[in-house]
């Protein structure tokens, strides 16, 4: 294959939109589009906490609406159906990639920063997307994966074509295969190797993921210039932040694993400056899949409230909140959240109880500081339900205790919550559709036909809607359920109102209230406000087991306090000095506001 | 004011109306001759005033037990301390003061001071500092002391009936801590003094102050949530009536093994915590003879009140004899001696082992003689049986509860036993005298339910019918 021909490798579908490589300047740089090149979106209103109060909301444009009845999803239809998230009461949208990509790996192999996949719309759509959402006070966040690219991405071809030229350095290339052999293979399943021979500039190249997706070599400053100017690019546009795709792998050196390196952080803290000094408001969210005492390297330093990430996902808590409630005991998640290192006060967690990947236990988690973990993995029951993906209402059976259960601890344990879409009505999904799909399928809308989705031949559509008596669209979709009271949807939508009217869990601290009774998970949240008007205390009390259980707790330090019930205001009788006595029904659970006698104030 | 002792003095008649009804008293059922103070000492204050005393009670036997008490005097005693009335005496009140807060802070103030008052010497552990800034609140469980919680952090174990001489649990926590034990509650402080017995060497212990481990539960209720969750498992299954089909355990998320392992491996680190720091050696001549002829002994006394056992005797017997013959290593230390389910806490980090006073039934001064680790073992091993059985007891008679109770007893025992074998030698590896000292143990359980919960009498009967059926 002749130079030439690689020139021309067509990037996907990009024809009659504004890309990276449509021409080039003299010096061998691609031109690049810029975001004055597009309108911008208007600043949702500014709050520099906003993302500790938050509730996220996951969705896959592909998955949510489609407008032009091509079948796909698209961003345009998401817009239209932002009334909808908005009357839920979402903070913020999190958007997995949307970007030009050969689709070899769910978006996440980008072959072009600047550019929208064409089945989803346009840059200009995803604009109007971020003024529309602006305006109902909801922002949107997405991916960005900054430690490779796709192999059809223009950097890459340019770099393996010329090596002298200005990409030549954008990958990390070698003579041998045989560097970096501390770095552990990660998709061992598909990969023997980090290294991948590339025919065309006879060398090898670096990948800590799959061999179509080379990784960044950010010992070249600029690799690290072009990728704060692809942030820049879209924060220009009007995003409220980003969720930073894989990031502990940036960096690589001789005799370490290649991970966490203190250059990795050094090009974090950049990140964050660029974002602290030209886009207040906005976001980094890292997508570290560790340990929590790892993790919390990436909020940065303490003591000026983080200079890293804003927020970071806690991985290990999902899977045992289905321990604890499986073995009707709190210490799955007792142990792991008093593992949890505290964070710097400016950083947040977020937490999730499913989301569109299913997590495999070995990236939860590193056993070698874990004893626990390990332990823990030997457990074959856990293994078959954690391993699978499925979504949260078939893998609790659709047992509407245990999913208003899982939901009231996602929305009251420490960090913000991700919602999944379609979790909030109890979707199913389809496992005949192979494990990456089965929980990706068109949101369910309506009874009518192709689930109020889409209005395209139904043989057209992505992904077929889930059909079956229990969860198909014809039982479960948004319109039937928002007309009910009892429904899951509106029972979502109560409890999200309630979190939001108390400002303990967003910002308050977390205690766990001990008690004799195993299989009740108590806790404290208490935000300390300016005055002692703002004081939120707020008590949590959760029954992980299916039968009732009594529950006996030292609230001895509030005695003269009332709890009040949040769902209904309901006052409990007082406390005083003896233990508390509750009763919690089968995977019951309560949420107090603790009414101190001195403040005197009423829920 | 009126000194301590005339305090006490005066107060003598109405404790003993009052000790009867006290959780921790041992000689109920008994009439009460007299109480003899032995010693009576101003802690604090006036009015509230703390007073600690020791008094012997005369029940016409001897020895005669002493206990540990601790007043409070008030003109004016508030209604939430009613229950803890004693007597008047002249225009106060007396009242045991554990439930006084403002009383009870005093103790710890005390030891954070290392004062000693009349020889009662309240003190801290070398290197620790306490803060004192505490609310404190008794322990609600039944117990045979009366313990102190203070804040989150400490809890102040009194211990009730005191004696002289050494004090096992202050002991073996004290020697843990100093080979570095990490599954124990740190040992902070103490209270030691003498008993008021004028002449003997009477230094006796009376507090013990440790780490309070916040957000614990102990293991019988771990045990029994997940017994109950196999349960409920089992009784889903349908089956023909009288089906003993039932879940299996290994299956249902409820499973216990995971936390049986992590607890036998920390059994067994205990073990060798307390080899390595208070000595293990191997048996004297004589110790298999002496194991035996106790068993024996013990079935000669359980035969005599509980005739449903003697179908077993022979049985029981002829392991019993077995282990007169026992070869391999034998090694003795100080083990727990009074393990099981109740005695372990599960924290955040893990297991722990409290209350290490030691056997019950035997008296102080023989609690420290050397066995076999093994008796801590085949203890654990009762008590799982013990969980695994106790909630179908009072249901109808049902061989599916059976075979659920025998599965999921099996699969911990077991569990516990690969957990052990990972820090010390496998229990199963020693099974005739391990089997001895389940059977030995269940003995104890016969005559105790036998007595108190007849009811309960079936559980340890159907573990030495099985055991004894069993061959090793
Ligand atoms: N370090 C500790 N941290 C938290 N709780 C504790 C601690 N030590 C003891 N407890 C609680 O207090 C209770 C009584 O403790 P302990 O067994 O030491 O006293 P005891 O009077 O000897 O009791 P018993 O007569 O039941 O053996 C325990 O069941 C446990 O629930």
């Amino acid at each position: 294959m002749s130079s030439a021909d690689l020139r021309t490798e067509p990037n996907p579908d990009l024809e009659g939109v504004p890309h990276t490589g449509e021409a080039v300047l003299s010096d061998g740089y691609l031109v690049e589009p810029q975001a004055d090149d597009f309108d911008h979106a208007k600043a949702a209103p500014t709050d520099p906490h906003w993302y500790k109060r938050a509730v996220f909301y996951e969705v896959l444009v592909r998955a949510f609406h489609d407008h032009d009845g091509n079948g796909t999803g698209d961003l345009i239809g998401l817009t239209r159906k932002l009334d909808y998230l908005e009357w839920l009461g979402i903070d913020c949208l999190w958007l997995p990639p949307f970007y030009a990509s050969p689709l070899r790996d769910g978006g996440y192999d980008i072959s072009d920063f600047r550019a929208v996949l064409p089945e989803f719309g346009t840059v200009e759509d995803f604009v109007e997307l971020l003024n529309e959402a602006h305006k109902r006070g909801i922002r949107v966040i997405t991916d960005l994966v900054m430690n490779h690219t796709s192999d059809q991405h223009p950097w890459f071809q340019e770099s393996r074509r010329d090596p002298q030229g200005p990409y030549g350095g954008f990958y990390v290339w070698s003579d041998k295969d045989t560097g970096y052999p501390e770095a552990r293979v990660i998709f061992v399943d598909t990969e023997t190797s980090n290294w991948t021979y590339d025919p065309v500039r006879c060398q090898f190249y670096w990948h800590r993921f799959f061999s179509h997706q080379p990784d960044l070599n950010y010992d070249n400053p600029e690799v690290g210039e072009a990728m704060l100017d692809v942030l820049r690019f879209w924060l220009d546009l009007g995003i409220d932040g980003f969720r930073l795709d894989a990031v502990p792998y940036l960096f690589e050196e001789e005799g370490t694993n290649c991970e966490n390196l203190p250059r990795t952080h050094g090009f974090l803290k950049r990140c964050r400056k660029v974002v602290d000094d030209e886009y207040p408001d906005r976001v980094l969210l890292a997508e570290a899949n560790q340990w929590p005492a790892d993790v919390v390297e990436y909020f940065g330093d303490p003591a000026v409230g983080g200079d890293e990430a804003h927020m970071a996902f806690h991985f290990p808590l999902m899977p045992r909140i289905f321990m604890a409630v499986r073995r009707e005991s709190r210490f799955p998640i007792s142990e792991i959240l008093a593992q949890t290192p505290a964070i710097p006060s400016g950083a947040q967690w977020g937490i999730f109880l499913r989301n569109h990947d299913e997590l495999t236990l070995e990236m939860v988690t590193d056993e070698e500081r874990d004893y626990m973990y390990s332990e823990y993995v030997k457990d074959p029951r856990m293994r078959a339900n954690i391993g699978i993906r499925r979504r949260l209402a078939p893998l609790l059976d659709n047992d509407r205790n245990q999913l208003e259960l899982f939901t009231a601890l996602l929305l009251s344990l420490p960090g913000s919550p991700v919602l999944y879409y379609g979790d909030e009505i109890g979707m199913g999904d389809n496992i005949w559709l192979g494990d990456r799909d089965a929980v990706r399928t068109p949101m369910q809308w309506t009874p009518d036909r192709n689930a109020g989705f889409s209005c395209c031949d139904p043989g057209r559509i992505y992904l077929p809607v889930i059909m079956d008596p229990v969860y198909g669209y014809q039982a479960i979709n948004v319109e039937a359920q928002s007309a009910s009271t009892q429904s899951l949807l509106n029972w979502t939508r109560r409890m999200i109102q309630v979190r939001r009217e108390h400002p303990a869990f967003g910002l308050g601290d977390f205690n766990e209230l001990g008690s004799s009774n195993p299989s009740v998970l108590a806790y404290r949240r208490h935000h300390v406000g300016n005055h002692d008007t703002d004081d939120d205390l707020v008590i949590c009390i959760n029954n992980l087991s299916r039968f009732p259980q009594p529950v006996e707790l030292d609230l001895s330090e509030y005695a003269g306090g009332v709890p009040v019930e949040l769902t209904g205001g309901v006052r409990f009788p007082p406390i005083g000095e003896l233990p508390y006595l509750l009763t919690l029904p089968g995977h019951g659970f309560y949420w107090f506001q603790i009414v101190l006698p001195d403040i005197g104030r009423d829920a | 004011m009126i000194s301590a002792v005339d305090l006490v003095a005066d107060i003598a008649d109405a404790l003993a109306a009052v000790l009867p009804e006290q959780r921790w008293f041992s000689g109920k059922g008994r009439p009460i001759h007299a109480i003899i103070p032995l010693r009576a000492t101003d802690l604090a204050g006036a009015d509230p005033r703390l007073v600690h005393a020791v008094v012997e009670v005369d029940q016409g036997e001897l020895p005669r037990d002493r206990y540990q008490f601790l007043f409070g005097v008030r003109s004016d005693v508030p209604e939430n301390l009613g229950h803890a009335w004693v007597a008047a005496s002249g225009d106060q009140g007396v009242y045991q003061a554990e439930n006084d807060v403002e009383l009870a802070v005093l103790l710890l103030d005390l030891m954070a001071r290392g004062t000693e008052v009349q020889g009662l010497r309240f003190a801290t552990e070398p290197g620790v500092t306490l803060d004192t800034e505490q609310r404190s609140r008794p322990v609600g469980a039944e117990q045979s002391n009366t313990s102190l919680v203070y804040g989150q952090t400490y809890i102040l174990k009194l211990f009730r009936k005191v004696a002289a001489g050494r004090n096992r649990d202050l002991e073996m926590h004290r020697a843990l801590a100093a080979v570095g034990c990490q599954h124990i509650a740190a040992p902070l402080g103490s209270i030691e003094g003498p008993l008021g017995t004028a002449g003997e060497a009477d230094t006796a212990a009376f507090g013990m102050l440790t780490e309070y481990l916040r957000n614990v539960a102990d293991g019988w209720a771990m045990a029994t949530a997940s017994v109950r969750d196999l349960l409920a498992e089992s009784l889903l299954i349908e089956g023909a009536p009288g089906s003993v089909e039932h879940a299996d355990p290994a299956d249902v998320g409820g499973d216990f093994a995971s936390e049986a392992y992590r607890l036998g491996h920390v059994v067994a680190t205990v073990h060798t915590d307390l080899a390595t720091a208070l000595g293990s050696s191997p048996a004297p001549a004589g110790y298999l003879d002496m194991l035996a002829d106790g068993m024996h002994r013990r079935l000669d006394g359980v035969l005599e009140q509980v005739p449903e056992l003697s179908p077993h005797s022979d049985e029981l017997r002829a392991a019993f004899d077995a282990v007169r013959g026992f070869e391999g290593p034998l090694p003795v230390q100080q083990v727990h001696g009074d393990l099981h389910l109740g005695q372990v806490l599960r924290s955040v980090t893990g297991w722990v082992l409290i209350d290490f006073e030691g056997e019950p039934m035997v008296p102080l001064a023989d609690r420290d003689a050397p066995a076999s680790p093994l008796r801590d073992v085949a203890a654990m091993l009762r008590s799982l049986d013990y969980a695994a059985n106790h909630l179908p007891l009072g249901e109808t008679d049902s061989e599916q509860r059976a075979a659920v109770a025998l599965a999921w007893s099996t699969r911990n025992q077991d569990a516990f036993c690969d957990g052990y074998a990972q820090a010390a030698p496998d229990p199963r590896k020693q099974a005739v005298l391990l089997r001895a000292f389940e059977l030995d143990k269940a003995l104890y359980e016969v005559a105790y339910e036998h007595g108190n919960r007849p009811l309960w009498l079936p559980i340890p009967l159907a573990a030495i019918a099985r055991l004894t059926a069993a061959h090793p």
